[in-house]
């Protein structure tokens, strides 16, 4: 696409701004009736595929910024390979953010038109001015960053990553902003013995603004579009990788894929905690909220948030298996046996320590630091070792252990008014239904594939990687993931809306629609799938389109087997 | 093969010990299962870890791979999500109706349409009037007139009786039995039992509580009392003559078989 018709796409997404602005302050406007979806799927369609644009193209830059700064300072072309086809990509996806956000105002206004009267009117400021300035910023820099690419090198490289670095800024902050108004509706600003309306209208805009959900949503989503962005490059490197011809592309491709996964997952292991800080604060905000997510309406939801993570934790610790299989000398790499053990006492552990010592007590680090650490810390003292091979097998063990701690109910039932005795966990067991082991769930995963990571840095120190070598299966291991990853977000986009309940803005504003009630946990993922898949045609579309072209020019060569100490 | 079938033997038999195990311990059956699966689940995994390696695979056979990967995947994510007890809409469609509909007819649409019901009511009752005079004769109206009136009044037995059915609908409807137990019902530990609430409360201070949670404080809930569990939003939420419903039903509750902690006085 030529830069004009870039600017024309991105003038129409301000003009939609602006307009949406206009358009709402016209008194009465009636709404309109979707044909078959009804008006708030359409909603929920355009906003998620909108969302799922802009946490690729904000999330994206963050580690193409970090992979350019490596290509820089190890010399390696690769890395710079990487950050340049990614930001090819990235390019393409920004005129379709800008072109999913202005749809998602008008259907917005089409659909809602006192309710988005309302919220601009709230946050005038935000989308009439601060907004679209940032969105200018942003748009300018991130096409000055791609067109330097190739004249900024060799001296001015360093003035390039420092414009890639400003672009992750004010990237940063354009997602910091727009979640006040986002926030804002699961958690107005209100205060003790005055009725949220009255403390609205004395409310002013940083009081909106800086809400109770407000840093830890930008947390969620900040870490949430690294991991994504992440998984994407996987998926990208996967296409490459499959299409490749040449002996040196699939290496390259294999790297890249590698590179891809490691963020993501990198990323991906902090996610739980930040999701966990995000309910924690939903929580507190109002009591009534916690049992809405876990035990009542939409405790499904969460089971299947559970089983999707566990796939995915499953899924990456697969991928790295494969990678050590095409690592020559992998046998010779042994671990303390240490590391297998604290993996299955953790779960037990960690939940009878958290169970005594609740979140937020500090307490229990005392316990769990010196459990987790030890494998690392007098892990070498220890004589007695085992193979990494056996490692990585007590740590599939482990996460499947995880998964099911994890994945286990307190009833089988949607609701807890449902509840009956042939349904519910006995009671002597229903510990495995409440959040210490939950959160032992969380932690074995993370801890298992930290380990795993440990293994593999351990195996390339010692022995060859034969780039371009990996198991094909492992290619589809990269779609899965990001496949995953995103069906995720949308699973988890649609919950944070659904707190709501039956209301725009949560206790301010009801929604009096008919539509205002919890759909079932099925229909959301027949929506979610077909988000997820129009999300992925278009992605696909736009690396066919960017990529593929420059198979003809040639890169430097690189793969064949590679010391690993030159990785 | 081999490889699969000792996985697949492993997997059955973990699994059947698992079940085994899990029916001694008296798990009802659906959990019984769902440890099953969990070992099966545990099989597939270790079959694809000493799976031989997949050859490369290019052009439009790669393509078709990848096509039929995706239905599989779509279709396992769907039908996954259906597997799990799904949620009725149906349920909470009249709670929702309920709760909202003093808030909508507060609202210049709500006043809009509540005049037209209002006039369409009024021209259906005229219509019937019409026709009933048109079939009986002019002397019928006065008669059936005076029939409608006699049959109007309502005892003060059946008006108390509306207030506890209206308290009860609160109870649901505000969701109360997510955090407090009643009747053996609800509550996750997170409030107090309040079977007995009534021996220690009158209507005006149960009124007082829901209105105001930091008014009284239950003895050992002292940190739920310091984090404000309790929302503070029913004053915003409800109506008045919803609220005393709410606190009149609640105070019949005088059951001293059941230990309701004792309400401390704060405010």
């Amino acid at each position: 696409m030529k830069t004009w018709r870039r600017s024309l796409v991105a003038a129409c997404a301000l003009l939609a701004l602006f307009g949406g602005a206009a358009y709402a302050q016209a008194p009465g406007v009636p709404s309109v009736e979707f044909p078959y979806t009804g008006n708030r799927t359409a909603v929920w369609i355009v906003a998620q595929l909108h969302i799922l644009f802009a946490g690729f193209i904000l999330g994206a830059p963050i580690f193409v910024v970090i992979s350019e700064w490596l290509g820089y300072r190890k010399q390696d072309p690769r890395y710079d390979r990487l950050a340049k086809e990614v930001t090819k990509v990235t390019v393409i996806l920004y005129s379709m953010t800008a072109l999913t956000g202005g749809l998602f105002i008008f259907v917005l206004l089409a659909t809602y038109p006192q309710f988005t009267t309302w919220l601009i009117n709230h946050f005038y400021l935000v989308f009439a001015v601060i907004y679209p300035l940032l969105f200018i910023s942003e748009t300018i820099l991130l096409y000055m960053y791609f067109y330097t690419w190739d004249s900024w090198k060799g001296e001015k490289k360093a003035r390039h990553i420092a414009l890639g670095v400003l672009l992750n800024l004010i990237g940063t902050i354009t997602l910091f902003v727009i979640d006040g108004p986002t926030s804002f509706m699961n958690t107005p600003v209100k205060a003790e013995g005055i009725s949220p309306q009255e403390y609205l209208a004395t409310a002013s805009l940083w009081d909106k603004i800086f809400n109770y959900s407000w840093m830890p949503l930008n947390l969620h989503r900040l870490v949430g579009n690294v991991t994504f962005g992440g998984f994407v490059a996987g998926l990208i490197a996967a296409y490459m990788y499959m299409g490749a011809k040449k002996e040196e592309e699939r290496a390259y491709y294999d790297w890249m894929g590698f590179v891809g996964n490691l963020i993501g997952v990198g990323a991906l292991l902090f996610l739980p905690f930040m999701g966990y800080l995000l309910a924690y604060e939903l929580c507190d905000y109002d009591a009534s909220i916690c049992p809405y997510m876990m035990a009542d309406q939409l405790s499904m939801f969460f089971e299947m948030q559970g089983a999707m993570i566990g796939l995915i934790f499953l899924a990456s610790n697969y991928y790295i298996w494969l990678s050590m299989k095409r690592i020559e000398g992998v046998e010779k790499v042994r671990m303390t046996i240490l590391a297998p053990i604290v993996m299955v006492v953790l779960p037990l552990v960690m939940t009878k320590v958290m169970t005594d010592y609740p979140v937020p007590d500090p307490t229990s680090l005392a316990f769990l630091l010196p459990l987790l650490l030890a494998p690392f810390l007098i892990g070498r003292f220890i004589p007695l070792t085992v193979s990494a091979r056996t490692v990585i097998k007590v740590g599939f063990l482990m996460v499947v252990v995880g998964d099911a701690i994890w994945l286990t109910p307190h009833g089988f039932v949607p609701t807890g008014a449902k509840l009956v005795a042939e349904l519910e966990l006995p009671s002597d067991w229903n510990f495995l239904a409440l959040m210490p082991a939950k959160n032992s769930a969380a932690f074995t995963l993370v801890f298992v594939t930290v380990v795993n990571y440990v293994i593999y840095n351990r195996a390339i120190g010692q022995g060859t990687i034969v780039w371009g070598k990996i198991d094909f299966v492992s290619q589809f291991v990269l779609v899965f993931l990001a496949f995953s990853a995103i069906w995720t977000m949308g699973l988890m986009g649609a919950v944070r809306s659904l707190l709501r309940k039956y209301y725009h803005t949560y206790n301010l504003l009801p929604d009096f629609t008919a539509e205002s009630f919890t759909p079932t946990l099925s229909y959301s993922a027949w929506w979610i799938t077909a988000i997820t898949v129009v999300f992925y045609a278009v992605v696909s579309f736009a690396i066919l389109v960017t990529l593929r072209p420059s198979d003809s020019k040639g890169h430097a060569p690189e793969g064949s087997p590679v010391p690993a100490g030159a990785k | 093969m081999g490889n699969v079938i000792k996985k697949l033997v492993i997997g059955l038999v973990v699994g059947g010990v698992l079940v085994g195990v899990t029916r001694s311990l008296e798990f009802p059956v659906v959990f019984q299962m769902m440890f099953f699966a969990y070992a099966m689940l545990g099989a597939v995994v270790f079959m694809m870890l000493d799976a031989p390696t997949l050859k490369p695979m290019t052009g439009v056979k790669s393509l078709i791979v990848l096509v039929a990967f995706y239905l599989v995947i779509c279709t396992a994510f769907i039908s996954g999500a259906s597997m799990w007890p799904q949620y009725d809409p149906e349920d909470e469609k009249g709670k929702i109706d309920k709760i909202l509909k003093p808030k909508r007819a507060a609202t210049e649409l709500g006043k809009a349409e509540e005049l037209i019901a209002r006039a369409k009511a009024l021209d259906e009752q005229a219509k019937a009037l019409a026709v009933r005079l048109k079939a009986l004769g002019a002397d019928q109206p006065a008669k059936d007139q005076g029939a409608g009136t006699a049959a109007s009044p309502v005892t003060g037995g059946a008006a108390t009786g509306d207030v506890m059915k209206v308290g009860e609908e609160q109870w649901q409807l505000q969701e109360c039995y997510n955090c407090h137990k009643l009747k053996g019902e609800g509550g996750k530990k997170r409030g107090p039992e309040l079977d007995n609430i009534g021996s220690y409360l009158t209507i005006e201070e149960i009124k007082q509580k829901v209105l105001d949670p930091k008014s009284f404080m239950a003895e050992g809930f002292e940190k739920e009392y310091e984090k404000g569990k309790m929302p503070d939003k029913y004053k915003d939420l409800m109506e008045e003559a919803d609220v005393i419903a709410l606190a009149s039903w609640l105070n019949t509750f005088k059951n001293t078989a059941v230990n309701t902690p004792k309400p401390i006085k704060k405010k």
